[in-house]
C-alpha cells in the first residue's frame, strides 16, 4: 500500500493557511466576543476570552426603536438600507445592458469606451472627493443619498460591467442565433435566453454593488453632514465618539452592521463563486 | 419546402469584404452544400440566408418572397449550429418544443410535433434530460430535432458533424441523408469537408476568397473543375497539379517541364491552344496515372519518394522534375522508394489549367 508521504511545503502550506484564517476570523470572533460583555469586563485587564456573564443588552438597546441610542441607530441603518439597494439596483439595471453591448456589438469606439470605463479604477478614491463634492454641491446635492449611489455607481459599474461582460462573453452568441431563428426578436433572446443564464452573474454584481455601497464611509462622512442622513459606517463612528467608553455597545452596532453582508454571501456564495470562476476561465 | 435564390449578394463589413457578389439558386428540395476552406465566406452566406446579417447589397429570396429586410423568426427557417446551440436551461423536451411555443401554437398540439419528433430520431427516451447529460451525438440529434420539428421552408446546418467524433460522423452522415430523402426537404449545408460535401449533396457550391467557384453536381465539380483552386479542393488524396510549359510541335502540344516532357493528344492540344501564354498547370488525379517499370511510349520517367499502403490502394509519391506526384496502385505492385519507374498518363481524364487566369483550359 502506498503511504501518501507529507512533504515539507504541504505543511509550511498548511501553517500558512491556519495563520491566514486565524488573521481574518479572530478580528471577528472578538467583535462578537466583547459585544455580549458587560462594559466592566469590555476593559478588564486581562481580557476575558470567555465572558463570565454574557448579556444581550447592547443588541436590546440598539434594536429598541423607542430608546435614543435605537432610534439612532435604526434609523442609521436604514439609510445605509436605502442607499445600497438604490445603488444596486440601477447599478445592475445600467451594467446588464451595458455589458451585454460591450460583449455582443461591434460599434465604433468600443475599446476606448471599455477601458475608459475601467480608467476611473486606476485612481484611488480620494482624488475624487473634492472634484465630486464640488460638483455634487453645483447639483445641490450635497447631504442626499442622491450624492451618495450617484458616486457609488461611478465606481461600481466600471467592474461590474467588466464581471458581466465576462460572462456573457462565455455564453454563446449561436444560442442567441438559434433563438432568433426559432422565433424570438432580438430582445426576446436576449431576455428568454441570455438572462437565465447569466443569473449568476448578476447576481454576483448585486452582491458586489451592495457590499461597495454598504461599507463605503470617505465619501459619507464627506456628502453627508446632518446626522438623520448618516449611513452606518459613518455613524458609527460617531457612536465611538461619543460613546467611546462603550466598547460592547459599538462591537454589538459593528456586528449588525457585518450581518447582511454576510447572510448575504451565505445565501448566495455558491453563485458569486461560480460568477468568478465562469468568467475567468474560458469553459 | 421551398427554393432558395441569391442575387449578386455582398458583404462587406467595411475593413473586408466577406462575399463578394454570389448567386446561386437552391431547387425546391434539393440538398446543396457550401464548401471551402476556413474564412471563405461559406457561413457568411449562409448567416445572410438566415437573417443572422444583413446583406450589404444584392437580394435573397425564399420560396416567392424577398427575404432581405425580414428577421431570421419571419424567414420560415431552421438552423442546426456546429455546436448545437441547445438551451442549456431547458430540457430536451422544452428544446425541442421552444419554436413551436413561440410561435403560440397550442400546448397539445407542440406535445404531439415533439413526441413525433423526437421518435423519428430515436430520442424519446432523453425528453427529460438536459443538454449537458447528452452525448455528443445525443445532443446533435436534439439540435436536429429542434430544426425539424417546425417543418420549415429550408433547413441550413452550419458544420452540423464537425463536432463528432470520426465513426459517429459517418453514421450521421448517413441518417442525415436518409432524412433528406425521407422529408424531400431543401438544405443548405455548409462544411468545410470536401468529402462529406461530395457524398451528401445534390449540388456543391465551392467557395474561396469570399467568391463562389463553381456549383455544380459533386461529378462534375470532381471530373471537370472550373478552376486550380476546386481541382486542388476537392477529391483526396488532392489532384495532382505540376507547372509546365507549352510547347508547339507541328498540330499538336507538348507539355514540359525539368527533366520530362508529354505530348499531348488531339483533344488536349486543342484545349492547349486556348491558353493565354506558355505557361500552364497540368492536373492529373492520382487514379488516372499508371506506374509502370519499364519506359513506353507516352511514359514519363521518374523516382520513388515515399511509399504509402492503405489496404485497399496504395499511394506512391514520385518525384516527376522538382514536383511530387501521388499515383494510386494495386496493392499487390511492388515498389521500393528511391526506385526509377514510369508514369503514363490517361489522357481523357488529363487537365490543363492556364497558369495565369487560373481557369480549366476547354477544348474552344
Amino acid at each position: 500500500m502506498r503511504v501518501k508521504r507529507i512533504g515539507g511545503w504541504s505543511v509550511t502550506g498548511w501553517i500558512f493557511l491556519v495563520l491566514l484564517l486565524l488573521y481574518a476570523v479572530l478580528p471577528m470572533l472578538w467583535m462578537l466576543i466583547t459585544s455580549v460583555k458587560t462594559q466592566f469586563a469590555a476593559i478588564q485587564y486581562p481580557p476575558e476570552f470567555i465572558p463570565s456573564n454574557p448579556t444581550l443588552e447592547q443588541y436590546y438597546r440598539l434594536l429598541s426603536p423607542s430608546s435614543e441610542i435605537g432610534a439612532q441607530f435604526l434609523r442609521y441603518m436604514w439609510n445605509s438600507i436605502y442607499v445600497s439597494v438604490l445603488t444596486t439596483i440601477f447599478g445592475v439595471g445600467v451594467a446588464v445592458p451595458a455589458a451585454y453591448a460591450f460583449s455582443r456589438f461591434r460599434f465604433p469606439g468600443r475599446n476606448a469606451l471599455f477601458f475608459s470605463v475601467l480608467f476611473r479604477n486606476m485612481f484611488p478614491a480620494v482624488v475624487f472627493l473634492m472634484p465630486l463634492f464640488i460638483m455634487m454641491r453645483w447639483m445641490g446635492l450635497v447631504n442626499t443619498h442622491a450624492s451618495l449611489v450617484i458616486t457609488y455607481l461611478t465606481f461600481g459599474l466600471p467592474l461590474s460591467i467588466w464581471l458581466l461582460k465576462g460572462f456573457y462573453d462565455n455564453i454563446p452568441v449561436e444560442l442567441e442565433q438559434a433563438a432568433r431563428i426559432d422565433g424570438c426578436t432580438r430582445f426576446q433572446a436576449f431576455w428568454m435566453i441570455v438572462m437565465p443564464l447569466s443569473t449568476p452573474g448578476i447576481i454576483a454584481t448585486a452582491i458586489f454593488s451592495f457590499i461597495t455601497a454598504w461599507n463605503e464611509y470617505v465619501y459619507a462622512l464627506t456628502f453627508l453632514n446632518s446626522d438623520e442622513k448618516l449611513t452606518l459606517p459613518v455613524g458609527l463612528q460617531r457612536f465611538f465618539a461619543e460613546y467611546s467608553t462603550n466598547w460592547p455597545g459599538l462591537m454589538a452596532a459593528s456586528f449588525i452592521m457585518s450581518v447582511p453582508v454576510v447572510v448575504m454571501f451565505l445565501v448566495l456564495q455558491k453563485y458569486f463563486v461560480r460568477a468568478l470562476t465562469e468568467g475567468a476561465v474560458k469553459a | 419546402m421551398a427554393q432558395v435564390e441569391l442575387r449578386e449578394v455582398v458583404k462587406d463589413y467595411g475593413s473586408f469584404l466577406a462575399v463578394k457578389s454570389v448567386s446561386f439558386t437552391v431547387k425546391d428540395g434539393e440538398f446543396v452544400a457550401l464548401v471551402g476552406p476556413s474564412g471563405c465566406g461559406k457561413t457568411t452566406t449562409l448567416n445572410l440566408i438566415a437573417g443572422l446579417l444583413d446583406t450589404t447589397s444584392g437580394e435573397i429570396r425564399i420560396g416567392d418572397r424577398k427575404v432581405d429586410d425580414l428577421d431570421p423568426k419571419d424567414r420560415d427557417i431552421a438552423m442546426v449550429f456546429q455546436n448545437y446551440a441547445l438551451y442549456p436551461n431547458k430540457t430536451v423536451r422544452q428544446n425541442l418544443g421552444f419554436p413551436l411555443k413561440m410561435r403560440k401554437l397550442p400546448r397539445r398540439e407542440i406535445d404531439e410535433k415533439v413526441k413525433a419528433a423526437a421518435s423519428l430520431l430515436d430520442i424519446t427516451h432523453l425528453l427529460d434530460r438536459r443538454p449537458r447529460e447528452l452525448s455528443g451525438g445525443q445532443q446533435q440529434r436534439v439540435a436536429l430535432g429542434r430544426a425539424l420539428v417546425r417543418d420549415p421552408q429550408v433547413f441550413l446546418m452550419d458544420e452540423p458533424l464537425s463536432n463528432l467524433d470520426a465513426k459517429l460522423r459517418v453514421q450521421m452522415r448517413a441518417e442525415l441523408k436518409r432524412f433528406h430523402q425521407d422529408l424531400n426537404a431543401t438544405v443548405i449545408y455548409v462544411t468545410h469537408d470536401q468529402l462529406e460535401a461530395m457524398t451528401m449533396a445534390d449540388r456543391i457550391a465551392v467557395m474561396e476568397g469570399g467568391v463562389l467557384q463553381q456549383f455544380d453536381t459533386p461529378e462534375r465539380v470532381f471530373e471537370e473543375p472550373a478552376n486550380l483552386f476546386v481541382a486542388g479542393f476537392v477529391g483526396s488524396p488532392a489532384m495532382n497539379l505540376v507547372e509546365a510549359r507549352l510547347n508547339r510541335d507541328a498540330d499538336a502540344f507538348v507539355v514540359e517541364s525539368e527533366g520530362w516532357s508529354l505530348p499531348l493528344d488531339p483533344v488536349n492540344s486543342r484545349r492547349a491552344a486556348q491558353a493565354t501564354g506558355p505557361d500552364i498547370v497540368l492536373g492529373a488525379r492520382h487514379s488516372t496515372m499508371t506506374l509502370h517499370h519499364e519506359p513506353g511510349e507516352g511514359r514519363v520517367q521518374g523516382r520513388v519518394y515515399t511509399v504509402e499502403p492503405t489496404g485497399d490502394l496504395t499511394y506512391a509519391h514520385v518525384y516527376l522534375g522538382k514536383s511530387i506526384v501521388v499515383v494510386s496502385t494495386d496493392p499487390q505492385t511492388r515498389i521500393k522508394p528511391d526506385e526509377t519507374v514510369w508514369i503514363s498518363f490517361d489522357q481523357s481524364r488529363l487537365h490543363l489549367f492556364d497558369a495565369r487566369t487560373r481557369l480549366r483550359l476547354l477544348p474552344e
